[in-house]
């Protein structure tokens, strides 16, 4: 990068805040999405802005001379949503962490985009209130970045996404205007829904500077069961069952049999090793009703052929099952060093189907797929675990996520439930949308980032 | 070199996912903010090192100069990527690509390396330290006045006149239960020797005999430097002088020291069959002192009353190395009259981390203030460790913050509760 532009950057954010050594600018080519580890693609400054103000002049310099800025968080996203391009900016905003207000009477956080996710949800909880969206990397993920991703999370099933809690936002637009979208009101029909639009641009429209949310009170208690059962279609119908006897848990996570057979193998929970599934499910709400719920949960389960259910009536036991589900990762982890999540999502109803399709495309390309899903909103996360230093294997691993995404289009689902397109699914995205719906959202990124410098190569494929 | 190739360590590197939970608990990068400080972006370097894809600069050099060794990246990771031993793989390749400074040279190679050599360089330091320190406050530590290496504002315990293992007294017990060896360390040796002296009574009081064998320094120092050469060397001397002998435990009472003996020699000796087996033999002889004594029947008997409020920090090498963090709460608890308040995140690195404070003082004590703020949070008089290494850090950063709390070794307390037993006792019989 020319030494002009940098010491334009420093006289924007001052000198303690722009990284231009090889080291440290080597450490932003990557994040959480499977990359090999390359020296290319280094970026020529890494930018830590303070304010608003100055994510707009260093937006308005790169701008006039037509550099790339990646905007960044904490770097946890898994779908190459803040890869930087050789020579760009990397405009990290973790300095920008401040909870500028929680108002109790209207429940509404407004925040700024480098607050870490869990941080905020402890503050709130202390007030009595609760930001539902739980993503797995909720203790280290910063709240613009779910935004920006439009983050999930186990809790979905009930509480939906981040989405579904942003009523509004400050964004720096590419050209350098600051703008504002939304309000502090849940209703809000003055013009297109722009903060809609922000939410899961995935940093390719602006840079979100200040986030208004939407909080809930606090549930007054939680309940967790653990079910297992022979056959993955009874999970299934588990599910649609307990969603058909009124009650939608807070979380529903189902484990296919490769997880359940490396947990009992690692942690020693009990797990039938022939088990085709078992559902993590938790209900949250007024004591007396999630005991009632509870029980209703175990009878149809019981009656749809579960072989075992095991319900924590004390926060040692909840404990206890949550340890299995913990488990998962650093069970799996032992196989193989790489582990690359998927996350397609289907109709809740075809969550079988898509099970045993993934089982097929493991079979066929001799790849070992685990499958943990959020049984409850359709989304799977089907893990492949490799090597990132077999070639080979990695090939076969490529052709396997390929038929998976296409099984899932099939099926009637989404290419990515929570994750993003980011850059790792740039090239399927025209397979979902559709040519028309694409080259409409083409024309948006256009209209608002006619340079194309902001996170080119996300979303479209360059 | 002998056990060590760079390349051997890309199966570890590769299991990092880069999911980045390390960022929610490395001190360094909660100071230093860009990614490279953080186990993700060493590990990602390193990796990418092994791979000869990135030169081994001096900027490589310094990204892995700023690692505590805390493990508390290790503790975090989904993975459990051993990033202490990554960075300490990195250090050794440093070393061996580029050789060691003229400093580190005589420092592990001349000094840590010759305990002899250490023992008369550090007894004449003791005699003339006058000329290059000025007492602390109040008789507390000591404050360099002349440049000798060391920052200016920096508070550090003085060499002692004698050191503890050239004393004549230690003490033997009333009636022997049992014979223990303790390996002292060189702080406790040079620095503390208060704390060893508590060590051995209170060994002494429950009825043990103590045997302080030949020792080296336990080569921490040295091997996290990256002169694992040398660090096998001082390995093989201490575990010729430890392994065979006939004791019921080999006492630690420096959670660095200890943790080597109990746990890294065997991965020094790993190339080595005869010194693997002392190295396995040792480490299960090797009892942290709080472990040792919270273990034996009887142990609260005899205490007399130290009515305080005490707050107890969590060595690195204790908790997270050694696994110890109970007993030592375990015995303040214990003691009649002291109650024991527990400051936040009492397993946070106090920055301290041995050598790394010498390289980045200025570092090491901001990660030392928010140490002595949790501390202050708690109201306690008193803060114990189980490491002299993090007595010393923590003392310097508790004056450095004005914090009026008074650092000591669990076994010190301990001991001084056994003397308050003693004295009630007398003065029952007196009166």
């Amino acid at each position: 990068m020319q030494p002009a532009i940098i010491s334009e950057l420093i006289t924007i954010v001052g000198k303690e805040n722009v990284y231009t050594s090889f080291e440290d600018l080597f450490c932003y080519t990557y994040d959480a999405s499977f990359v090999p580890v390359s020296a290319e693609n280094v970026p020529g400054a890494a930018v830590y802005p303070g304010s608003a103000g100055e994510v707009a002049e260093v937006l308005k310099l790169a701008y006039r001379e037509k550099i790339p800025v990646i905007p960044r968080g904490a770097g946890t996203n898994v779908s190459g949503g803040t890869l930087p391009a050789r020579d760009c900016i990397v405009m990290v905003l973790t300095r920008m962490n401040r909870i500028l207000e929680i108002d109790q009477a209207n429940l509404i956080a407004v925040v700024e985009p480098g607050v870490v996710t869990a941080h905020l949800q402890r503050e709130v909880e202390k007030l009595g209130l609760f930001y539902p969206p739980d993503p797995a990397s909720q203790a280290y993920s910063t709240l613009g970045g779910n935004v920006a991703e439009c983050a999930g999370g186990p809790r979905g099933v009930k509480y939906g996404v981040t989405k579904d809690y942003v009523l509004g936002l400050e964004v720096v637009l590419p050209t350098g205007e600051i703008m504002e979208t939304g309000g502090r009101t849940v209703k809000n029909v003055a013009g297109y829904d722009l903060t809609k639009l922000f939410t899961g641009s995935e940093g390719t429209l602006g840079v979100i500077t200040r986030i208004t949310l939407k909080l809930l009170p606090l549930p007054e208690a939680k309940k967790t069961l653990l079910v297992v059962f022979d056959q993955i279609e009874q999970a299934a119908e588990a599910v649609s069952g307990i969603i058909a006897g009124g009650i939608i848990p807070t979380t529903l996570e189902l484990l296919d049999n490769v997880y359940i057979r490396n947990i009992e193998e690692y942690a020693k929970v009990g797990f039938p090793v022939e088990a085709e599934a078992v559902l993590l499910i938790e209900v949250d709400g007024d004591s007396e009703v999630i005991d009632k719920e509870a029980r209703k949960i175990k009878t149809i389960c019981e009656e749809l052929g579960a072989v075992q259910v095991r319900v924590a009536n004390t926060k040692e036991e909840a404990e206890e099952l949550w340890r299995a589900r913990r488990s998962a990762f650093a069970a799996v982890a032992r196989i193989n060093p790489t582990i690359i999540g998927e996350d397609v999502t289907v109709p809740r109803t075809n969550i079988p189907a898509m099970v045993k399709e993934i089982q097929a495309i493991a079979r066929k390309y001799s790849v070992i797929i685990a499958v943990v899903g959020h049984a409850g909103d359709g989304n799977l996360h089907a893990t492949f675990l490799c090597d990132e230093r077999n070639e080979e294997e990695m090939n076969r691993v490529e052709q396997a996520v390929k038929e998976v995404l296409a099984a899932a289009l099939r099926l009637g689902g989404t290419l990515t439930g929570e994750h993003g397109i980011g850059r790792m699914k740039a090239k399927f995205l025209p397979d979902q949308l559709g040519n028309v719906s694409y080259q409409v959202m083409k024309s948006i990124k256009q209209a608002l980032d006619p340079a194309g410098i902001l996170n080119p190569g996300v979303m479209f494929k360059e | 070199m002998q056990g060590f190739d760079f390349k051997d360590w890309e199966k570890e590197a590769v299991k990092c996912i880069r999911c980045g939970a390390c960022q929610t608990v490395c001190p360094v990068y909660q100071h230093l903010k860009a990614e490279s400080t953080v186990a993700r972006g060493k590990v990602r370097l390193i990796r990418a090192a092994i791979k000869d894809q990135i030169p081994l600069t001096e900027g490589f050099a310094q990204r892995m100069s700023w690692c505590l060794n805390c493990k508390a990246c290790i503790n975090a990771c989904p993975s459990g990527v051993k990033t202490d031993r990554l960075v300490e793989a990195a250090r050794t390749e440093l070393a061996r690509r580029r050789g060691l400074t003229p400093v580190e040279k005589a420092a592990f190679r001349g000094l840590l390396k010759n305990s002899r050599l250490l023992h008369l360089v550090l007894r004449a330091a003791s005699g003339i330290q006058g000329l290059f320190f000025r007492p602390g406050p109040g008789g507390n530590g000591v404050l360099p006045k002349l440049p000798v290496g060391l920052d200016s504002r920096r508070l550090v315990q003085p060499l002692a006149r004698t050191s503890f293992r050239s004393r004549p007294v230690k003490m033997a017990p009333a009636k022997t239960k049992g014979k223990v060896a303790f390996f002292t360390g060189c702080l406790i040796n040079y620095g503390y020797p208060q704390v060893g002296q508590a060590v051995v009574e209170v060994l002494a009081k429950n009825g043990y005999q103590v045997v302080l064998p030949p020792q080296h320094c336990c080569g921490t120092p040295v091997r996290v430097g990256g002169d694992r050469e040398t660090a096998v060397e001082i390995a093989k001397f201490n575990l010729d002088a430890l392994a065979d002998l006939q004791v019921e435990a080999v006492i630690t009472a420096c959670a660095s020291c200890g943790l080597a003996l109990k746990n890294t020699y065997q991965d020094l000796a790993a190339e080595l069959p005869l010194y693997q087996k002392k190295a396995l033999r040792l480490g299960g002889m090797v009892k942290d002192i709080s472990e040792f004594i919270a273990g034996l029947p009887g142990w609260q008997e005899g205490m007399g009353h130290l009515p305080s409020r005490v707050t107890y920090h969590d060595p690195c090498h204790l908790a997270r190395g050694m696994g110890i963090s109970r007993p030592p709460r375990e015995i303040l608890q214990g003691i009649p009259g002291m109650s024991l308040v527990e400051m936040a995140k009492p397993d946070r690195c106090c920055g301290g981390a041995g050598s790394f404070s010498l390289i980045h003082y200025s570092l090491s004590l901001d990660i030392g203030r928010e140490k002595a703020l949790d501390i202050r949070q708690t109201g306690a008089a008193v803060v114990a460790a189980g490491c002299p290494g993090c007595m010393m850090h923590i003392n310097d950063a508790l004056y450095q913050s004005g914090v009026p709390a008074q650092v000591r070794h669990p076994a010190e307390l301990l001991a001084e509760a056994y003397r308050a037993g003693l004295r009630e006792k007398k003065g029952t019989e007196a009166g």
